[in-house]
């Protein structure tokens, strides 16, 4: 482990800009996001969590797939340097490792042959991930109960703590060790280091909820799709897609092309099985008509159909969506409402 | 708010609704969070203060309009906005008065959680406590006093109709006056920068747009079964986050609310980015006004501007 003076994080992050695209949290707006940045000054390391997910690094919300012209096709290919991601917490890093499973990593599905996404592997494949340790987790947050911790160090290459005036570096993967070896300008992290992290890591805990087993969701999941209980949950949404587009894991896409005359291109754009129109069929038709109907699509994805795909829940506890819903509808409360929910149907039906 | 939940305990007894939409406590401190109360006993759960942000009305005409099907007679806390939206639903046809029992409530405004967040710097806020004309803000290593008004929305400080103009039971004391010194200062500021300076803010701030449509979604005044923006047959619009095309939503939209917003603000709380919302649907109220003398959702027997013809009207904007 490694460590650098807070006031020399610039140079770090400038010897990293030499050989990749660096994002990092960084205000948007009036909120704050992962961005491209071209300076470590832009870094705002004063939050808990930003409030936008980091999917769009490398799952972009809009992202063009082909164009054409009279010349041809063109795929876009990256010519780039490749990505480091910077100051993202364990709720996100183990994101990556869920999308990636959808995206990219084929050999995770029983069958190897699988579709692999060319335009999340030219992002994903060669990104470094710097993890950092969650010093102080929001009121939101529950990712003790997706098997989450402030301070794991799972889907990073290198994980960082920050101890108020320096940033104590590990590397995690392969990856991670290389690139720490390269850069020379840092101290080795003491014992006192070490005892910081350790004090820092129970301080974090103890703002985390109280535990909750959420093992037997997915199988209460499995035995609840027509029961009433969805007319409760759902009652009070009004299927706007925030709690999607904030999320670290909804990775649901709508493919739309964009041409005039012989010019044009196609582009992938996130959706939101929260909106009607996702599941409009030509005719018409709309198997997920109804907001019931839609808010149980998303929570059976996260909570049952993605475990029966990839043996993991689609949710790492970030807490975002609690955020920015509107009407207040608390994907905490509704995990327990299931949890707790008493199955009317006669068994014999 | 005793009084609140004897009255909605009374029209559930005597059967004057199968169901009241109110407030009731929400999971985090600045959030109540709507709930469909059928029994006297869920009547005990309602609630209001500062922080029931939403217009409850709204669920009168989502989703296919589930609430008319399932209930024939439904009761709604109303504050002033929310009860102007159902003066709205009246005039447009949308649903019928007498099946809407209205629960007006004096609102002395509503916190914006974004003002709050802004106060103390991104930092969270676990707890808050009003004193008086103050409220103490509290978190993990901070405590701040700030003048009420400061965290209240921008519709509730340049309101006019705190005290649920339309009703049929009213609870409590109505707000007397309403000194509101210039609802129209913003916009006016704003008109007066250059045309340059306009787009370049509107462009700056509209890029910031993600498209989760929340603001549509919350909106009472949007209730279309099909939005534009969901015509795919042919597509109406480009449904990218670029600027170009979410700004082209949200002149639409706000087209489309010209005279029928309730500046509720709404979609200004419901937005995940931040968007300077009211930056557009003020203007679009201002002009209506101005051009038409209407202001929406007061008068339930008047013709919404954009449904009615007078020849006196100016016209300038057609003949340029």
């Amino acid at each position: 482990m490694i460590k650098i003076k807070k006031t020399d994080l610039h140079n770090f992050i400038e010897f990293l800009i030499k050989d990749y695209n660096v994002y990092a949290p960084a205000d948007v707006g009036k909120k704050i996001a992962f961005k491209k940045i071209n300076s470590a000054f832009e870094i705002r390391h004063d939050i808990t969590n930003t409030h936008l997910s980091p999917k769009n690094v490398f799952f972009p919300q809009s992202e063009v797939m082909f164009q054409y012209s009279d010349d041809g096709l063109k795929i876009p290919e990256r010519n780039e340097k490749p990505i480091a991601v910077w100051g993202m917490r364990n709720c996100d890093t183990s994101s990556l490792i869920m999308l990636n499973k959808v995206f990219g990593d084929a050999h995770q599905m029983p069958d190897k042959n699988m579709y692999k996404d060319p335009y999340w592997k030219m992002k994903y494949d060669n990104c470094l991930i710097f993890g950092q340790a969650c010093n102080e987790p929001l009121s939101t947050c529950f990712c003790n109960w997706f098997d989450g911790n402030p301070f794991a160090k799972k889907g990073a290459d290198v994980f960082v703590v920050d101890t108020c005036d320096h940033f104590i570096f590990e590397g995690v993967s392969e990856k991670g060790k290389a690139f720490l070896l390269k850069y020379k300008f840092a101290e080795e992290a003491t014992k006192t280091d070490l005892d910081k992290i350790a004090e820092l890591k129970k301080t974090a805990e103890s703002y985390l909820p109280e535990k909750l087993d959420v093992k037997p969701l997915y199988n209460k999941m499995s035995q609840i799709w027509d029961e009433p209980i969805w007319d409760e949950i759902s009652a009070k949404c009004i299927n706007c897609g925030a709690c999607t587009f904030v999320c670290p894991t909804c990775h649901c896409f709508d493919v739309s092309d964009e041409g005039k005359g012989k010019k044009g291109k196609r582009i992938r754009l996130w959706d939101s099985c929260m909106f009607q129109i996702f599941t409009r069929e030509a005719s018409g038709h709309n198997p997920r008509e109804l907001s019931t109907q839609r808010v149980r699509q998303r929570l059976m994805h996260k909570y049952n159909y993605f475990m029966d795909n990839y043996e993991q829940y689609l949710c790492t506890g970030c807490g975002r969506c609690v955020q920015v819903c509107p009407v207040n509808l608390d994907i905490r409360e509704v995990i327990k409402q299931i949890l707790d929910y008493k199955i009317s149907r006669n068994e014999d039906n | 708010m005793q009084q609140l939940v004897d009255k909605v305990k009374e029209i559930i007894k005597n059967k004057e609704v199968d169901v009241v939409i109110g407030w009731g406590r929400g999971s985090l401190p600045f959030s109540a969070t709507p709930i469909f109360v059928e029994t006297e006993k869920d009547a005990e759960k309602l609630i209001f203060d500062e922080t029931c942000r939403n217009n409850l009305t709204t669920y009168l005409t989502k989703d296919k309009r589930r609430i008319s099907k399932e209930y024939k007679k439904i009761g709604i806390v109303v504050k002033g906005c929310d009860s102007r939206s159902v003066v709205l639903y009246t005039v447009e046809n949308q649903i019928k008065r007498e099946n809407v029992v209205l629960i007006g409530i004096p609102c002395n405004g509503v916190f914006e959680k974004k003002k709050l967040s802004q106060l103390v710097d991104g930092k969270e806020i676990l707890d808050f406590q009003i004193d008086r004309e103050n409220i103490i803000l509290k978190g993990r290593n901070f405590e701040q006093t700030h003048p009420l008004k400061e965290v209240l929305c921008d519709s509730c400080l340049t309101c006019q109709y705190p005290d649920a103009p339309e009703h049929d039971y009213f609870i409590g004391t109505p707000r007397k006056e309403v000194n509101v010194p210039d609802a129209y200062k913003t916009i006016n500021e704003f008109g007066k920068k250059s045309s340059e300076e306009r787009w370049a803010y509107i462009q700056e701030e509209y890029s910031k747009c993600i498209r989760c449509y929340a603001c549509r979604n919350v909106c009472p005044s949007c209730y279309c079964p099909e939005c534009f923006v969901d015509q795919n047959d042919p597509q109406w619009i480009g449904k990218t986050p670029e600027v170009t095309d979410s700004i082209i939503f949200h002149l639409i939209r706000n087209l489309h609310i010209a005279g029928r917003c309730v500046d509720c603000g709404a979609c200004v709380s419901a937005c995940p980015v931040d968007l300077d919302l009211r930056i557009m649907s003020k203007k679009v109220e201002k002009e209506i006004k101005e051009r038409f003398d209407y202001t929406a959702g007061i008068d339930i027997h008047e013709k919404p501007a954009m449904a009615s013809y007078c020849e006196h009207e100016k016209q300038d904007f057609i003949m340029g």
